[in-house]
């Protein structure tokens, strides 16, 4: 599925411009050190962690994209980063659980 | 000398705590990974260093294999890793990333030792297997991950950088 469309189906609102692209899978966690030991390249991360330290784990993993649960807001400079590292941003107001059953009913795994 | 295109992936994961401590007479720093439930935070003399606990995050450690032909690189001597975003120009790793281009991210591998006093810094073994795990499954065009070890810094310690950490999410209890 791509981006836009996964955008587009779970009410998801884009924080950045980004390159429309097909995803693999899907990764919850709010631990750095779950993430880079577990998530997989080209994945779509959903997190409550609006740290920038979760932007340079994206970036190491080389997620295609990351999902703040329950309306998180990254601050002005973490969306900069996420920009130059080429990772797509989204909010979304349900929280992780609601969204991950919305992504498996969608037939994401 | 081994001709296998190594394929690596994550051995041996631990959870556990990376542990800072400071040596209020040398000024040096140490880090060191702890998979005990409580994290240790006794001051404790080591020859010249009197460390003092400083901090804690949680942590996982991690070593290489290759599915391939089974070569394991042990990665113990790696303590975290931190995006560089230095700009302090005289630093090797600005230099490093200048050279590499666009498209490149300079991530540092830190080792136990900020003084680097015992001459040791993460393996060169263990920085090549880094730069090919990191880099053998990246989709993006023309992005490039580039691990160099700590003793490329001008100062770890004054080094800007962005550590990978999960400082701060066992402080609300």
């Amino acid at each position: 599925m791509k981006l836009s469309e996964l955008a587009k189906k779970t009410d998801l609102k884009s924080l950045n411009k980004f390159t429309d692209k097909d995803f693999e899978g899907v990764y919850i966690s709010d631990m750095v050190s779950d993430i880079i030991t577990i998530a997989k390249p080209n994945s779509l991360l959903i997190t409550l962690q609006t740290h920038k330290s979760l932007i340079a784990t994206g970036n190491l993993v080389d997620l295609a994209a990351i999902v703040y649960a329950k309306g998180k807001m990254p601050a002005s400079d973490v969306i900069q980063l996420a920009d130059k590292a080429g990772i797509a941003l989204f909010v979304s107001e349900l929280d992780a659980w609601a969204l991950a059953s919305k992504l498996f009913a969608l037939g994401v795994r | 000398m081994s001709t296998c295109n190594h394929k690596w992936e994550m051995a041996d994961i631990r959870n556990g705590y990376l542990v800072m401590e400071g040596c209020p007479r040398c000024g040096g720093r140490s880090a060191s990974f702890s998979a005990d439930v409580i994290v240790p935070m006794d001051e404790r003399q080591e020859g010249e260093h009197f460390w003092v606990y400083l901090g804690s995050s949680q942590a996982a450690k991690f070593n290489l294999k290759c599915v391939e032909c089974g070569k394991l690189v042990d990665l113990d001597d790696v303590m975290g890793l931190m995006m560089s975003t230095c700009d302090d120009p005289q630093c090797d790793v600005v230099k490093i990333a200048a050279r590499e281009g666009k498209g490149a991210w300079v991530y540092v591998a830190l080792c136990a030792d900020s003084t680097h006093a015992s001459g040791k810094c993460v393996s060169a073994e263990g920085i090549k297997a880094l730069n090919e795990y990191f880099n053998q499954n990246i989709k993006v065009p023309g992005k490039k991950i580039v691990v160099v070890p700590c003793e490329t810094c001008c100062s770890v310690d004054r080094c800007k950088g962005i550590v990978i950490a999960d400082v701060g999410l066992t402080e609300i209890y």
